[in-house]
């Protein structure tokens, strides 16, 4: 990104120096776990908030991981690099992608867009499905081809009985597909519509499969932060569906879910699992994003409530029976991490810490001072619940002072000998951390 | 020239006044509509007026000033100065209120700053949309 212009500048620093008056955030960890510390809510003529200047790795840099483990660059230049999949003969499959672009309402909306840009965030996804093959599993793939292109912001994606599901931010798209192929040349076939356009404020799809293949589990965002455009375009939003695999018949499996951003099937029990990133602009500390087992036919509060019974008076009108019904999630991630990146441990592939638990990735927000985030932790599990303080994994994303930012984590996954690849969205890189004494 | 009788010059930043003054009252009545029946797009246009009555009192400041320069305006009227100060500091305020989200971007601060406003505003209107005398027209008997 490019730095703003001399007037464009003044601009984003006098936004600054006006956000420095408000509150600043307090130490994350209070909000980990399942009981987080929750500050009253307060409404601010300027939210707290601090925007780090994108500027990608320099030749050689790399982000840290701790002792025992080592970080290389898988692949570099990618287009916007958001999720990442591993099949089952070991090719990763990289998606590309970014936002298909929203129309203003307000006049804040053209000042939110000039923060987005500073932040690395405005940047143009490729549209694409990019296949990297590391045969050897030395972390250097041998081949690197684009598998699919000319797709229309995609996000999820999940291979089942020969069939490459890709969740575009409008619909589901089936490719035939083996994998081995490098190139998909087949228009896919619509397997159903997803809430899209014409806001599509969250525009991601997250989707993963349920464990016996059958059916496909999508994260659908909500339309606004907090119904800011309208109740009416949240029919079908911050919910989950679950979407019949083979007639793509669809109905919604879990709601009030904000922002369900990643999901993933817990082994062993087959529970679906979600990150979901909460509301902004009522604080710092306000408030958590959380990590939560997903119940059929459950809600989880957005908009009326959060964090079980606490109401947002920004929403109107309100509705106490909802408030009433709200469930209150399982793990709290502490507030503006943006988890965006969700995948199960396999055992002691990487630490014998990392046996059991979750990777998260936090890309990180602007909605907080400090800025909180921007890195990959691990969330250990414990009886089949998440369960004690996150490790961080992968971090120094972020520069030292939180005024320029390199990369910002997105997906994450296992791949098949083990080791933890990463999708970071702003230096354009995909990561792969291994055990140091793996190879 | 010959000895004329003169009309008294005309200035220009009561037209851009009245104009930022139209904008920022009709931002009570969308503020009201927004407050009885919750869509969001009155509270959108609340923010839009309340924006182009920003700019216009930029302009106006701007306009005022050649006015000055240009000898058009008169000796500056205090009260009026103030009243239209305050309602433009007030209605930066109310901007950034009506940046925050859904329905406290409107009720209950938006509305009463858009309420004080627009009541400023009258008074300021009915006293002419002006911050100086009009210069009143002199007989010149030189050239």
């Amino acid at each position: 990104m490019s730095a703003g212009a001399g007037p464009e500048r003044f601009f984003l620093a006098a936004i600054a120096a006006l956000a420095a008056c408000s509150q600043r955030g307090g130490d994350p960890s209070r909000q980990y776990g399942p009981d987080p510390y929750l500050p009253e809510p307060h409404q601010y003529l300027l939210p707290p908030m601090s925007v780090p200047k994108a500027v990608g790795w320099k030749p050689g840099e790399a982000p840290s991981v701790p002792a025992g483990l080592r970080i290389q660059a898988m692949a570099t230049g990618l287009m916007h690099p958001r999720i990442v999949y591993p099949l089952p003969n070991g090719d990763v499959l990289v998606i590309e992608s970014n936002s298909p672009g929203t129309k203003p309402f307000r006049p804040k909306d053209y000042i939110q867009g000039k923060v987005k840009a500073r932040a690395g965030a405005a940047a143009k996804g490729g549209n694409r499905i990019t296949l990297l093959r590391d045969a050897n599993g030395d972390g250097v793939p041998e081949l690197r081809t684009v598998l699919i292109d000319h797709l229309h912001s995609p996000y999820g994606v999940a291979w089942v009985a020969g069939t490459l599901y890709v969740a575009n931010t409008d619909a589901i798209l089936a490719f035939p597909f083996v994998p081995g192929q490098t190139k998909i040349t087949a228009p896919g076939v619509k397997l159903t519509d997803l809430p899209a356009g014409p806001i599509d404020h969250h525009w991601t799809k997250s989707m993963v499969a349920s464990p016996d293949g059958s059916k496909l589990y999508v994260g659908v965002g909500s339309n606004s932060n907090i119904t800011e455009n309208g109740m009416d375009v949240e029919e079908g939003r911050a919910a989950i569906y679950e979407v019949d695999r083979l007639t793509g018949a669809k109905r919604i499996y879990a709601s009030g879910t904000r922002n369900p951003t990643n999901l993933a099937i817990q082994p062993g029990t087959g529970t679906l699992f979600a990150v979901v990133n909460e509301r902004d602009e009522i604080g710092p500390d306000l408030v958590p994003d959380y990590l939560t087992s997903i119940r059929n036919g459950g809600f989880y509060g957005w908009p009326y409530s959060y964090w079980g019974q606490h109401v947002d008076v920004r929403v109107h009108p309100q509705n106490p029976a909802m408030v009433a019904k709200a469930i209150k999630p399982d793990y709290g991630l502490s507030s503006h991490v943006a988890a965006l990146g969700l995948t199960f441990s396999q055992g002691e592939t990487l630490s014998p810490k990392f046996a059991s638990g979750v990777f998260v990735g936090e890309h990180g927000s602007w909605d907080r001072s400090p800025l909180n985030g921007y890195q990959v932790i691990f969330v250990p599990f414990a009886n089949g619940r998440p369960s004690g303080m996150p490790i961080p994994v992968v971090t120094d994303f972020l520069a030292a002072d939180h005024k320029t930012v390199r990369g910002r984590p997105v997906g994450v996954a296992l791949d098949r000998t083990g080791a933890l690849i990463v999708a970071d969205d702003v230096g354009n890189v995909v990561w792969r951390v291994s055990a140091a004494t793996g190879r | 020239m010959e000895t004329a009788s003169t009309a008294a010059p005309r200035q220009f930043h009561p037209f851009f006044i009245s104009f930022g003054g139209a904008l920022l009252m009709a931002a009570l009545f969308t503020d009201y509509m927004y407050s009885s029946n919750a869509l969001m797009q009155w509270a959108n246009f609340s923010a839009w007026l309340i924006t182009g009555g920003l700019v216009l009192a930029l302009v106006s400041v701007i306009v005022l000033g050649v006015d000055f320069a240009l000898g058009r305006a008169g000796r500056i009227r205090w009260l009026d100065f103030a009243l239209l100060a305050a309602a433009v500091l007030l209605s930066l305020m109310n901007v950034f209120v009506h940046t925050r989200d859904a329905w406290t971007s409107v009720v209950p601060t938006g509305i009463t700053l858009s309420l004080i406003v627009a009541i400023l505003l009258l008074i300021v209107g009915l006293r002419g949309w002006a911050v100086t005398e009009m210069k009143v027209a002199e007989r010149s008997s030189k050239q």
